[in-house]
Parts: C-alpha cells; sequence; structure tokens
C-alpha cells in the first residue's frame, strides 16, 4: 500500500497491454502528462502520475480534450502493444508505481486471460436501419390482403372507408416491422458466425445523415482481423438492399468486452 | 464495406464514460464510497442528448477531427486551424551558389500556406492568406507546372504536379482566382 511518501500519489490508468518494457511513450497523456508503462511478466499497466484527484471540470470543451486525449493514448497504446484492455475515463489508483505492480500482481491471471481473449481483434459496432416509408410501400404493393383492403376502401362509403383504413394502418404496420424483424434475426446469425463476441446495444444514439431511418438494430461485435472482411462484405449485402441502410464503424479497442470488473 | 472511424465524439464518448474497465476497489479515489470514476465529466456532458437532438454534436466532432488531424502528422497547426488541401510538391531554394528544388508537403489550411518537410519536421515556407497571390510561369520542366508567389510573407517560386486541383483549392481557400497567363 502506499506509504507515507506515497500518499499524494497517484496514477491514472488507460489501459493495460501485453509489453515486457518500461518505457515512455511521450507526453500524449491527459493535459500533456506522460505516458508510461509500468511492466510485471509480459503485462503493463499505462499510466500518468497524478495527484489523488478525479478530474473535475464544469467546461464542456476541457472535458471534451480530456476525452480525446484518453481515446488517443489507446489508440497509440493499441498501435504499438497490439490488443489493450482500454480503462474507463478518470479511472485514479492511489499509490505509487509500487501499488500499481502490486495490483498487476494480485491480478496477474485476470489480466493475462483478458488480454489473450481480446488479442488479434477489435471492437466494431454495426447498426442497421431502415426506410420506414419506403418498406411500407412495398410491402403493400406486394401483399393480396392489404391490396384488397386497399380496393375495398376505395368503393366503401367515408364512415366506414375511415375504421377500414384504421384496420390497413395497423395490419401494415405489424407486416412492417415483422419484415424488418425477420431480416435482422436472419443477418444477426450470419453476424454472430463471424465474430468473437456480440453484445446488443441499447444506445439508441444516430447520427445526422441517418436522422429519417429508424434504427432496427445495434451490436457492438468483437471480432478477429482475419474475420472484418467477411463481416463487411454481409453488411455490405444489407446495406444494398433497398430500404435498408448499415452504418459500420471501427475498429476500437475492446471497451464494451474488456470484462474485468471483479478485479481486486 | 469497409468500417469506419467516422470521427465522431459520441462514439468516442460512449466508450469512455459508459465502457471500459474500471476497478471496484479500495484502490481508487471515490467519495463516501462511490467511484468517482466518470461521474464528474457526465455532469458537464449532461445535457449531451439534448445538444445532439439540435446538431451541435457537429461542431464537437470536427474539432475532434482536428485534434486528430494534429496529432497524426504532427504539423504545427493553431487550434481552430483545419487542413484544406494537401499535396506534393517542391520550392525553389536558392543558398549561396546552390539553387535547387526542394520537395516537401504544400499544405492549404484555413489559415495559411505552408511547405511540410516530414524530416526534419520544418515548415520551408509559409504564407498567409490574405493577400496572396499565385501566377504561371514558364516551367523549366514540361511535366510540372511552376508559379510564383507573392504574399505579404515573402515570394517564393513554387512547383506542384496536381496542379489545377490546387489553383482550385487556393482559389476556394482565399476566395481570389487565379491569375493564368494568357
Amino acid at each position: 500500500m502506499a506509504d507515507e511518501a506515497g500518499q499524494f500519489e497517484a496514477r491514472y490508468i488507460y489501459s493495460v497491454a501485453r509489453t515486457d518494457l518500461k518505457e515512455n511513450l511521450g507526453d500524449i497523456g491527459i493535459g500533456k502528462e506522460t505516458v508510461y508503462t509500468i511492466p510485471h511478466r509480459g503485462i503493463a499497466a499505462l499510466v500518468h502520475s497524478c495527484w489523488p484527484l478525479a478530474y473535475n471540470t464544469k467546461d464542456k470543451a476541457l472535458a471534451e480534450e480530456w476525452i480525446i486525449e484518453h481515446s488517443y493514448v489507446i489508440d497509440q497504446a493499441t498501435k504499438r502493444f497490439g490488443a489493450v484492455l482500454p480503462f474507463s475515463f478518470d479511472v485514479i489508483i492511489k499509490g505509487d508505481d509500487a501499488v500499481i505492480e502490486q495490483w498487476l500482481i494480485r491480478n496477474y491471471k485476470h489480466l493475462l486471460g483478458a488480454l489473450e481473449s481480446v488479442e488479434g481483434s477489435a471492437e466494431y459496432t454495426i447498426q442497421i436501419y431502415y426506410d420506414h416509408d419506403d418498406l411500407s410501400a412495398r410491402v403493400l404493393e406486394s401483399d393480396a390482403e392489404l391490396n384488397a383492403l386497399k380496393g375495398q376502401i376505395e368503393k366503401e362509403s367515408k364512415g366506414k372507408a375511415y375504421f377500414l383504413q384504421k384496420k390497413l394502418d395497423q395490419k401494415l404496420k405489424s407486416r412492417v416491422s415483422s419484415q424488418a424483424e425477420n431480416l435482422a434475426a436472419k443477418y444477426l446469425l450470419k453476424i454472430k458466425s463471424l465474430v468473437k463476441e456480440l453484445k446488443a446495444e441499447g444506445n439508441k444514439w444516430m447520427p445526422e445523415d441517418y436522422k429519417r431511418l429508424k434504427l432496427l438494430a445495434s451490436y457492438s461485435c468483437l471480432v478477429s482481423d482475419d474475420r472484418v472482411a467477411e463481416l463487411g462484405e454481409i453488411l455490405e449485402e444489407i446495406d444494398r438492399m433497398q430500404g435498408f441502410k448499415v452504418r459500420f464503424t471501427g475498429p476500437w479497442a475492446p471497451f464494451s468486452f474488456a470484462s474485468i470488473q471483479e478485479l481486486a | 464495406m469497409q468500417p469506419e472511424r467516422d470521427g465522431s465524439l459520441v462514439d468516442i464518448l460512449d466508450r469512455l464514460l459508459n465502457r471500459g474497465a474500471v476497478l471496484n476497489a479500495d484502490l481508487i479515489i471515490s467519495v463516501a464510497g462511490i467511484p468517482l470514476i466518470g461521474l464528474n465529466l457526465r455532469a458537464a456532458l449532461a445535457s449531451m442528448e439534448t445538444m445532439l437532438e439540435y446538431g451541435v454534436m457537429e461542431d464537437w466532432d470536427k474539432s475532434t477531427r482536428e485534434w486528430y488531424a494534429r496529432q497524426q502528422t504532427n504539423l504545427p497547426l493553431s487550434k481552430d486551424e483545419e487542413i484544406l488541401f494537401k499535396t506534393f510538391g517542391y520550392i525553389w531554394r536558392e543558398e549561396g551558389i546552390i539553387s535547387r528544388w526542394v520537395p516537401g508537403v504544400w499544405n492549404i489550411t484555413s489559415r495559411r500556406l505552408f511547405l511540410w518537410l516530414r524530416s526534419p519536421g520544418e515548415v520551408l515556407f509559409e504564407a498567409p492568406l490574405e493577400n496572396l497571390r499565385i501566377e504561371r510561369v514558364n516551367a523549366s520542366r514540361a511535366a510540372r507546372v511552376e508559379w510564383e508567389l507573392i504574399s505579404s510573407g515573402g515570394s517564393a517560386k513554387i512547383s506542384i504536379s496536381d496542379s489545377d486541383e490546387f489553383e482550385e483549392a487556393l482559389a476556394r481557400a482565399t476566395g481570389v482566382q487565379t491569375a493564368v497567363p494568357v
């Protein structure tokens, strides 16, 4: 544990990587802090030395700068060491390098296992969107029952037509969503066969260009480097279908798969 | 279909604040037993969702891209300076009795035109965009186009192979038409 001299010391931790070397990665950390490795038997923590205080600000621009800087260190670490275990923002360990090394020793097996499980792979995000109006129009055209209902509406009196229209709208809505969901389910199987791990996302954020579309499915996947091209082909197939669009981002450090929560 | 990192800050924020490894231990900084991981930042970024709704994030994304661009090339750009066009080219240097074409990368930014030498990492010539003029001159070699460049930062003889793109980019950046000899 931190001794007298170490009680005002802390280390901001960016990631854990596979390396034997104690080295300086330069002044690339948050606020231009020097980032360096603290190794132990082939694994190392990437840290900068700081006060035992959390990074805190009300200034959005500064918060943004910190986030980007943290992300940049992780990208650089990935380039240098291969897949790393990325840490969340603001994980600060009280103590000096020796405390970090003790922590590495205590959790050695677990960290090594986690690093091995992400080795040779990276995280990717897949979002599948569809154009609701376009799909509705095509379902309406191709479905005999709905077509008949539509024809009937044109012949009926105003009052009856109103209720039939309601019925049509409801049926159409459920057909469209079941068609979209069937497609998502079919492709989910294909995607699953190509990735090491997959998590369905609750995050409903979509970029500006996609706002007029409906988000059908959103996944984070851990993908081996040699399967990315194949995955891209499957997604291309969806993207080429009329009314569908895919957003495929990455490679990211395995943020969604750095499951080492139970570390001591 | 190729995966892309389109520079969206939202993707990065989501990962750094909501994912990634954390430690649930006495080791880390906490207040009343609650780890401070990301909590402070979340407060600063609390209205992010609202900002997203109204497209304010566009600016953020732009600045993320600029920041990454600055880091990855080590180009000496100022904070709000953005690279608009870059191309390989030359500048004519007369150093004592030696005159020669020195190669580098010409960058047109939102502020200036400059020639960057990757190694040793130096700006060999720069000129602010205001009052910047270039004029085509007779080239010493048929394959290249040469210009006389006149600016408040000095004049120079420069050469670039994708000449039309360069002229167009510079005209866009300065808002001035290039004078082409008849």
